[in-house]
This record gives C-alpha cells, sequence and structure tokens, in this order.
C-alpha cells in the first residue's frame, strides 16, 4: 500500500499539473468563442448530468484546428519559431562551450567559484535582466557608446528592436542551461584520454575534436534541448528585445488570447506548440535514458 | 432625541462596519496622486487596496476569467463596451454617486456610445491619439515648416523616409492606428468594412519600414531620451516624455498636437465588476473620484483631461491652459470617437495589423 | 650478435643506447620530481622503473612520452634530442595505467586510431588492426565498445592500440595493476612474448617488485627522484648496493653492526652482543669500527635442531613463528638478545613431519658467501 502511494504520488504531480490543465486547454480548443464570462461555450454543465455531458460533447468541434490551417501566418510564427530557436541554440553552443571547457579545465579550487558565477544571474529578476539589456543595446546605449568612444564606428548600430537583439537576450538568458550539462560531461572526462590520443599522433587541437567533442556529446545535447524547447515558445525576449518583424509562436499566441479574445484559437494554436514540442522533449528524454545507461 | 440616537447608531456602525471593510482597485500605471488614495481611506475609514495595469487586455483576460477580485477597474471604453455585453459589470446605483451632476456633458454624450446613458460606468480620464515630435530633430531632418501636426507627417512615406534617420515609434495598437489612417485616406474613422480595413493596412505597410518600433510604451523614454524624433501614440504618454526630458533637462524638447484631419478620443472609464466583494465600497470610492477638488487633483497630477466640468475651476493653468490637454473647442469638434470592432472584425483587424508589423 | 649470447648491451661498450638520460632533473615548484638521472636504455630491452609511489618513475616515463619536459638536462633517443618535440611527434607509445580507452569508439576504432592519424590507406589500416587482433586474440570482440568487454581484454586492447603503431619504444604505466593476482601472471608472460615477438623496446613503469623481477631484463630501483641501483633482477635480488633496495626487493634481514676487521674480501661484523661475529665476504673497502649493514634473504638461512658442523655462521634461539605457506615455511627464530631472524626452508614434507613447531630450540647457519655487506 505504501510502495503505491510512493508510485502514485509523482503520477499524481503530473496529472495535477500537466494533464489537467492541458486537458482543459484541449477543451478550450475545441470550443467556440463567446462574449461571455469565460468567453467561450460550451460549457459543461454538470448539474444536468448525462444530457449535460452528450450536449457539451457534441457541440466541440475541430474547427478552430482547420481555421489554424487557413492562414499561412500559423506554420510561418511556428516554423520561424524553430527557426530562431535552432539559430539560437546553436547560437548559445557556440558561446557556452568555450566557457564550459575552460571552466572543466581550471583549477578545481577556482570550479566552485565560476559555477557560482554562471548561476549567478538567476538571483536577479529575469524581467529586469532582459531590460537592462535593452539600455545596452539601444541606440544611446552602453554598447553603441563605448563602440563610439572606442572610435569603431561613427553612427550607432541600430540593435536593439531587431533579430540581432533576439538572439543576444537568448543566448544570456539561457547560456547557463547550456554551460551546466555541457560542465558536467567535461569535468568527468578522464584526461589521461586526452594524452592517449596525443601519444597515438593527434595534435591539441585533432585530440579536441577526436576525442573532447564526442565525449561531450551527451552534454551538448542535453544543453540544446534545455535551451531549444523553452526558446520556440519563448514570449518575454522578443517582445521587449525584438521588432516587428521579429515573428514568434509566442507572440502569435498572446495576441490570439489577448488582442482577438479568441480563447478557443489560442488554446488551438497552444495545443499544436505542445505537439511539435514532443518531439523534441522525447529526443531530450531518450539521450538523458542512454546518458544514464551508460553511466550506470 | 430618539432619532437622533437611532441615526448616530447606525452612523456609528456603518463607521465600524467600514473599517473593518476594504476596497480593491485596478487602474493603470502612474495614472492618480497617490495623495488622494490616502485622503479617501481617512475619509471613508475604508482599507484601499491598490493595484495597477498597463494593458487594456491584461486586465480584459482576468475580467473574463472572472473572479478577478477588484471592485473597481478603469478600462478603456472600446473594450468596456463588449465586456459590458459580456456581463463583466454591474449597473451603477445613481443613489449612491450624488457627485454625478458634477460630470461634464460633452463627454457623457461621447461615451454614451459605448456606455448608454452611463449606466455601467463614468469618464475618469479622456485623451487623444496624436503626433509627438521633437521640433529640433524633425527640423534637422524635413527642414523648418513640417507638418507637426497632421497625419502627413507619419503617413507620407517621402516623410517617414527621412524621419527614419532620427527614429519614429507607433504606438502598438490596431485600435488606435487604423482610424488614424482610415482618416489620413479621407475614408470613416469607424469603419469596420474589410476593404477599408485592408486599404488602411496597405498604408501602414507604405511606412511601416521607417518604424523603428511598434510598442504599447516605449515611445515615452525613447522621445524624453531623444532617441526617436517622432512617436504617435496617446497625448498622455506623449506628455509625461514631455514633463520627463523638461525634468532631466537634456535640452529634448518634445510637442504634442492632435492631427489637424482629425484625432481619434479615447475615455478611460471607471467600473464596477459584476462580481465584485464589495459594491457599496465600490461606489464611495467611485463618488470620491467624482468630487470636483478631488478629479482636478488627479489631472493635476497626471496632467490628463477629465470628463468632471465640476474640477474645472480647480485645475492648474498649465493643465486646463494647455491645448495639447484640453483641447480649444473647434479641435473638439474635429474629435471623433469609433465604435468597438465585433469579433470577426477584431480577428481582421488583428491579423491585418500583424502582416503590418512582421511582413507576414 | 648470435642468439647463443646473453643479451646484455649495457655491458658492451661499443653499443648505443636507444635511450639516453642525460643529468636530467625535473621540478614541480619546490618539489624535485627527478633529482639530476643519468640513464641509458638499449634497443628491445624490457627495462623496468621500480619504486614506491611517489618516487618519480611515472614523471621519467611521462618525460619520455613527452607528457612533461625536464627542467634541466636533456633526453635523447635514437642520438636526437627529443626535448623539443610534441607527444604526437615521438616514435614513442604508452599504454595508460587506467589504459585511456576512447569509450566512445569500439575495439577495432581504438586500434585503428593512432593509424588513421597517419594517414595510412584503408586497406592497409584494416589489414594491421587485424594483425593487432590477432596478436592480442580479441578477433572476436572487435565490434565491442569498451564498457562491454571485461577488465583483461581491455588491458589487451590498450596492448594492441599502442603497438600498431609499431613505435620504437613502448611505455607501460602500472599496465597490469588493475587485474587480479592470476591474469596478471599470465599477462606478464604474454607480454614478454609480445616484446620479443615484436622486437619493440619496452619501459615498464610499476611499484610491484616480483613484477619487475619477472618480466624485465633490467630494473632501475628509484628512489626520491634518484635511481639507486639499475642492474638486472638477478643483481638487484642478489647484490643490492642499500639496505634501500635489498628492503624494496623480496624479503630480508637487515642485521645493523660495526666492522670488526678486514682481510681481502673476507670480513667480520660485530652485530650482537653475545652473539659471534657474522662472516662474509665483500668487494668493499671497509675502515674495521664503521657502520656497517649485514643482508640476508631467509631462504639462505638454514635452520636446524643441533649447530651444524662446520657453518661458517651460526647462531642459536628459539622459534617465535611459523608462516606456513605451503610449498614453503617462514620461520621467526628469537635470539636471547631479543633480535627475529626469518628463516625459509622449503616443506620438502608433508606438515604432519614439520620438524619445528613454536617454542623449540632451533640454529639458524649460513656460509660466508649467502649474505652482502652493506655500508648504507
Amino acid at each position: 500500500m505504501r510502495r503505491l502511494a510512493v508510485i502514485a504520488l509523482p503520477y499524481l504531480w503530473l496529472l495535477a499539473l500537466f494533464l489537467v490543465p492541458f486537458v482543459i486547454v484541449l477543451k478550450i480548443s475545441l470550443s467556440d468563442t463567446a462574449i461571455a464570462i469565460p468567453p467561450y461555450t460550451p460549457i459543461l454543465d454538470l448539474s444536468a448530468g448525462w444530457d449535460g455531458l452528450r450536449d457539451f460533447v457534441a457541440d466541440l468541434d475541430f474547427e478552430n484546428f482547420a481555421f489554424l490551417a487557413t492562414d499561412d501566418l500559423y506554420w510561418k510564427a511556428y516554423l520561424s519559431s524553430l527557426r530562431i530557436a535552432f539559430v539560437a541554440t546553436v547560437l548559445t553552443l557556440l558561446v557556452g562551450y568555450p566557457v564550459a571547457y575552460a571552466m572543466a579545465r581550471a583549477e578545481e579550487s577556482w570550479r566552485p567559484l565560476l559555477l557560482m558565477l554562471v548561476i549567478l544571474p538567476f538571483w536577479t529578476s529575469f524581467l529586469i535582466r532582459v531590460y537592462s539589456w535593452m539600455g545596452i543595446l539601444s541606440q544611446e546605449g552602453y554598447l553603441n557608446q563605448l563602440l563610439m568612444g572606442l572610435g569603431l564606428i561613427d553612427q550607432p548600430l541600430t540593435i536593439l528592436n531587431t533579430n540581432a537583439a533576439v538572439y543576444i537576450g537568448i543566448v544570456y538568458t539561457y547560456l547557463p542551461f547550456m554551460i551546466l550539462p555541457i560542465y558536467a560531461t567535461l569535468e568527468k572526462l578522464d584526461t589521461s584520454l586526452l594524452e592517449a590520443a596525443e601519444d597515438l599522433g593527434c595534435s591539441r587541437m585533432s585530440a579536441f575534436w577526436l576525442v573532447t567533442v564526442p565525449l561531450s556529446v551527451p552534454g551538448i545535447l542535453a544543453g540544446c534541448f534545455l535551451v531549444f524547447i523553452p526558446v520556440i515558445g519563448e514570449f518575454v525576449i522578443p517582445s521587449l528585445l525584438g521588432g516587428s518583424e521579429t515573428l514568434m509562436i509566442g507572440k502569435v499566441l498572446w495576441e490570439e488570447f489577448f488582442s482577438n479574445r479568441d480563447w478557443p484559437v489560442a488554446s488551438a494554436v497552444a495545443v499544436i506548440l505542445l505537439l511539435i514540442l514532443i518531439v523534441p522533449i522525447v529526443l531530450f528524454q531518450r539521450n538523458e535514458q542512454k546518458q544514464r545507461e551508460a553511466g550506470g | 432625541m430618539k432619532t437622533d440616537f437611532a441615526v448616530l447608531t447606525a452612523a456609528v456602525l456603518a463607521a465600524t462596519a467600514a473599517a473593518a471593510e476594504d476596497v480593491r482597485v485596478y487602474n493603470w500605471s502612474d495614472y492618480i496622486d497617490e495623495d488622494l488614495l490616502t485622503r479617501f481611506e481617512e475619509e471613508t475609514g475604508i482599507d484601499l487596496i491598490y493595484d495597477v495595469y498597463d494593458s487594456n487586455e491584461v486586465l480584459e483576460t482576468k475580467l473574463l476569467a472572472g473572479g478577478s477580485g477588484y471592485d473597481v477597474v478603469v478600462p478603456t471604453a472600446t473594450f468596456l463596451q463588449r465586456q459590458i455585453a459580456a456581463g463583466v459589470y454591474q449597473p451603477l446605483d445613481p443613489a449612491q454617486l450624488p457627485n454625478l451632476e458634477n460630470m461634464w456633458d460633452v463627454v457623457s454624450d461621447r461615451t454614451g456610445v459605448y456606455d448608454p446613458d452611463g449606466t455601467y460606468s463614468v469618464n475618469y480620464m479622456w485623451g487623444t491619439t496624436g503626433i509627438g515630435a521633437n521640433p529640433d530633430q524633425v527640423a534637422a531632418v524635413l527642414g523648418d515648416g513640417a507638418p507637426l501636426g497632421s497625419l502627413a507627417l507619419v503617413f507620407d512615406p517621402a516623410n517617414m523616409e527621412k524621419l527614419a534617420e532620427c527614429g519614429v515609434h507607433f504606438v502598438d495598437a490596431a485600435a488606435e492606428m487604423f482610424p488614424a489612417a482610415l482618416t489620413y485616406l479621407g475614408l470613416d474613422p469607424d469603419s469596420k468594412d474589410a476593404d477599408d480595413l485592408e486599404k488602411a493596412a496597405d498604408l501602414l505597410e507604405a511606412v511601416r519600414p521607417y518604424v523603428q518600433k511598434f510598442h504599447s510604451s516605449e515611445y515615452i523614454n525613447a522621445l524624453a531620451n531623444g532617441e526617436i524624433c517622432v512617436a504617435f501614440g496617446y497625448s498622455g504618454d506623449i506628455l509625461i516624455a514631455r514633463d520627463r526630458a523638461a525634468e532631466a533637462d537634456n535640452g529634448v524638447e518634445i510637442v504634442y498636437n492632435p492631427p489637424k484631419e482629425g484625432a481619434l478620443m479615447w475615455f478611460d472609464q471607471m467600473a464596477i465588476p459584476a462580481d465584485a466583494p464589495n459594491p457599496e465600497a465600490a461606489h464611495a470610492f467611485l463618488n470620491f473620484m467624482m468630487d470636483a477638488q478631488n478629479m482636478a487633483a488627479a489631472s493635476n497630477y497626471v496632467y490628463y483631461a477629465n470628463g468632471n466640468k465640476a474640477s474645472q475651476e480647480f485645475l492648474n493653468e498649465d493643465v486646463i491652459g494647455d491645448p495639447a490637454i484640453y483641447p480649444s473647442a473647434e479641435t473638439l469638434e474635429n474629435l471623433y470617437t469609433v465604435t468597438p470592432f465585433p469579433a470577426r472584425a477584431q480577428r481582421v483587424l488583428t491579423r491585418l495589423w500583424t502582416r503590418v508589423k512582421s511582413g507576414t | 650478435m648470435s642468439p647463443q649470447t646473453v643479451f646484455a648491451p649495457w655491458e658492451d661498450p661499443a653499443s648505443k643506447p636507444l635511450i639516453r638520460f642525460y643529468g636530467v632533473t625535473k621540478r614541480f615548484g619546490d618539489f624535485t620530481a627527478i633529482d639530476n638521472i643519468d640513464l641509458d636504455i638499449f634497443e628491445r630491452e624490457f627495462f623496468a622503473l621500480l619504486g614506491p609511489s611517489g618516487c618519480g618513475k611515472t614523471t621519467l616515463m611521462r618525460m619520455l612520452a613527452g607528457f612533461e619536459t625536464p627542467t634541466e638536462g636533456t633526453i635523447w633517443l635514437d642520438g636526437r634530442d627529443i626535448g623539443p618535440v610534441p607527444p604526437n611527434k615521438r616514435a614513442t607509445n604508452m599504454m595508460f595505467q587506467s589504459y585511456a580507452l576512447f569509450p566512445h569508439l569500439n575495439v577495432r576504432d581504438n586500434i585503428a586510431f593512432g593509424l588513421r592519424r597517419e594517414g595510412k590507406p584503408k586497406d592497409a589500416i584494416a589489414a594491421r588492426v587485424d594483425e593487432m587482433l590477432r596478436l592480442v586474440q580479441l578477433q572476436k570482440f572487435a565490434g565491442r565498445k569498451p564498457h562491454q568487454i571485461s577488465g583483461g581484454q581491455r588491458q589487451r586492447v590498450a596492448l594492441a592500440r599502442c603497438l600498431a603503431k609499431a613505435p620504437r619504444l613502448l611505455l607501460l604505466d602500472e599496465p597490469l595493476g588493475a587485474l587480479d593476482r592470476k591474469l596478471r601472471e599470465e599477462t606478464q608472460f604474454e607480454l614478454m612474448d609480445i616484446q620479443e615477438k615484436t622486437g619493440t623496446t619496452f619501459v615498464i613503469v610499476t611499484h610491484d617488485q616480483e613484477e619487475a623481477m619477472t618480466v624485465a631484463s633490467r630494473v632501475a630501483v628509484m628512489d626520491h627522484g634518484k635511481l639507486v641501483q639499475v642492474a638486472t633482477p638477478d643483481v638487484i635480488y642478489e647484490a643490492p648496493v642499500s639496505t634501500y633496495v635489498a628492503d624494496f626487493i623480496g624479503d630480508v634481514n637487515i642485521l645493523p653492526g660495526r666492522i670488526a676487521a678486514q682481510d681481502g674480501t673476507r670480513v667480520t661484523i660485530d652485530w650482537a652482543e653475545g652473539q659471534p661475529a657474522i662472516a662474509a665476504r665483500t668487494r668493499l673497502a671497509l675502515a674495521p669500527g664503521s657502520a656497517a649493514y649485514f643482508a640476508i634473504r631467509p631462504e639462505k638461512i638454514a635452520i636446524s635442531a643441533a649447530r651444524p658442523e662446520g657453518a661458517a655462521n651460526a647462531v642459536a634461539g628459539k622459534v617465535l613463528d611459523i608462516a606456513y605457506l605451503g610449498n614453503i615455511s617462514t620461520y621467526h627464530v628469537e635470539l636471547p638478545g631479543g633480535q627475529v631472524i626469518k628463516a625459509q626452508s622449503a616443506n620438502t614434507d608433508r606438515i604432519a613431519a614439520r620438524e619445528f613447531t613454536w617454542e623449540d630450540a632451533a640454529w639458524l647457519s649460513w656460509t660466508d658467501a649467502a649474505g652482502v655487506v652493506l655500508d648504507r
């Protein structure tokens, strides 16, 4: 009985925090908009018993999903989100890997401090950190002042409100999620493997590519998924740092929900987004599983 | 004697009851003189819990989800109308609002479009949507005599191309930008016709490459810092930018002009949600705010015009005397209001706005 | 050199060493790991570096591989100063203590790793890998990943991987440390076999004296960064130069004393009150009265019930302890002065017929050539 409870607990957790909200969203996505509180029909009327349930189910349909197919905005937004998430993940990897590598190669006594520095930004509100980037990247911002002060540019660069600013914001915000798993694999890496590679004829560089990189693949994959998955649905960074041409599904979702007050269509957008995310999430899980098996 | 005693008892009981109760007010950020809040608590003995938001959409979503817990909210009239239709509000009780007599018919006639006879709401502040400009910077790129008070400044691509050098922001609100575009095209600003909206979208798309950003409020800082030279947005926001620049003494001068072709009027209305926990206290708050001196204090603080006729004699000269806040009678003639978009037209509008902003 | 002659190039002044350490010192900060070492290692040698942990043997080997550079002095390989040559350009390969097999590559790819870096043609690489797999008898495991094979198999893959490139010099860092005793002994012979077949020069680092004795043509005993003795295993065992070497290798009785008299190679040592002086032979010239140590292996001491006739050295005591090891027994015999001397004898009879038991009186005896006289 106690064992059953132990097993049931995480499932209850999952049920309460994921499945139930998802079912609610799914239900709304099958409803129609209405000028009412809440702004959709039908509402499940439990007092009417079976008839109420039957009427409720009969009124549900997939027209909101069909609607998503009629306008190219949606798939373009999904695609654009995937593209932005992909590019941002690659950029985060390019910045994060050398940092993780340097940390793993640093003297052991320094590592706890370096780790803390990586996590340190989390001690400040995410929103404040993104806002401070607005101050750095704006026309009159610190970056432009610095570059002009150094005489590198005559005219301030327009960075804020472009995709470049979105990428900077994403790379900055998600960097720890990339660094930490890569660091974890690199730190475990047996340095005698690198010596063996050198001994067998590798230069330092080729030893890095032939040994260090392949052996850090699990960390790279974990980091990439941890960045890619949340960035697809990212809303705050593109709305604060992005320009109007930054098309992301998170913003479209916001507009459906807030501007159009079309909760059903907004829910349909969210359901599709979840379905898209399932692919990388499953891949991520498989990677974790493989790593556990290799480790055990 | 006996009667007096009863009255006294009732008053004491009421005061005791009131002391135990509170009123929750949900208003726009930076939209009140906070001294008024303390004064309300002192006068009525009701605890005031004051909370702020910065978008109509956020407010609306809370109200539509139900059970917001607020007693007084201040939506913009266009939003108010459909919220009334959704059953969000309760009718006001005129018996509890003796200060209704202070209201200004010029304003309440127009808000009647959204809330006939003011059944559900009273006006808090109102303003126009128009052009904020930094005359020096505009003159630097367009030369002297640039049409600072005309829609041509922001809708003529030839002007915008040059203005892009010094920076232009548009307020990120389709409901403000489309009526203005329709007005510039000579069409009915209140048109819900898909073809008309399409034409307005084409016009907006023509100048879109020169717009640095569409945002609900960022143009306040951008104007004040001199980062941009033109913003199309709410009068109140642009006046805040003007004052901030003046305070900072950074050499930035900002002027606000309602477009001479006609300017959209907006109204922020105080209303009481149907599920307000404490409607009596809500009425007390509304009545308190409708007091001539209190309302004047609010306007003097935020530099917005209000819908309270009686308050005008208490307004500072830099408020009542500023045509950017209280337009002249003839400009007032030129101001228009629009009706809210029905659901289907709203979707068309949002979609066109997305197309304008993102090219998709 | 004909096959009949004993392999001993170090005794031939005409032979050129493959490796020459010349005044090599290595310091890590204040710590001196290698202290002014001169050493020659010859082609086809199986050379063992022996010593306790921290004696500098691993550092010496890592300098050969190129992972450390000498602070002072030079190292020559094939008549060339290899100081500036990076590890990947040296004709040496190393087998790591941890084996350092690449976990992401299978056995075949591990063995092929070094060959691929040379840019050899594919079929040549495949042929060489097959040859190596045959040599270490792992043909069946070519497709497995390192974590899918046993410790002994991993060790053989590591060996095959560093042999694949046919290095001039193969370095083995405690190669058998991770194996159990039986497997280790088998592998030792396998190693010698492979060394003979391939004719490669091996340098092995070990702290296991038995292993060094078994496999090596010569052994260098190290202590605190210095070479204490470099010699063939039998010389190291039979003629250690110091009590440190004598004690490090095998079981030994070390009896401290003073030189009583010396006459040519004959020497007598006073070592304990009430005991006759030890008669021994030595080539050392020792002043009477100077401190000296007499070191004698237990198996060179005979134990008997009666005083043996004509023994050069004989002492009486009583049996304190008996360690029965199956093939032999070690007797701990206590002398009247309290000293304990170990003597070993082969158990030619079954245990029931044993001559001595605890507390029995016994005589220990040895010849004057059985032990060595040491001055340090």
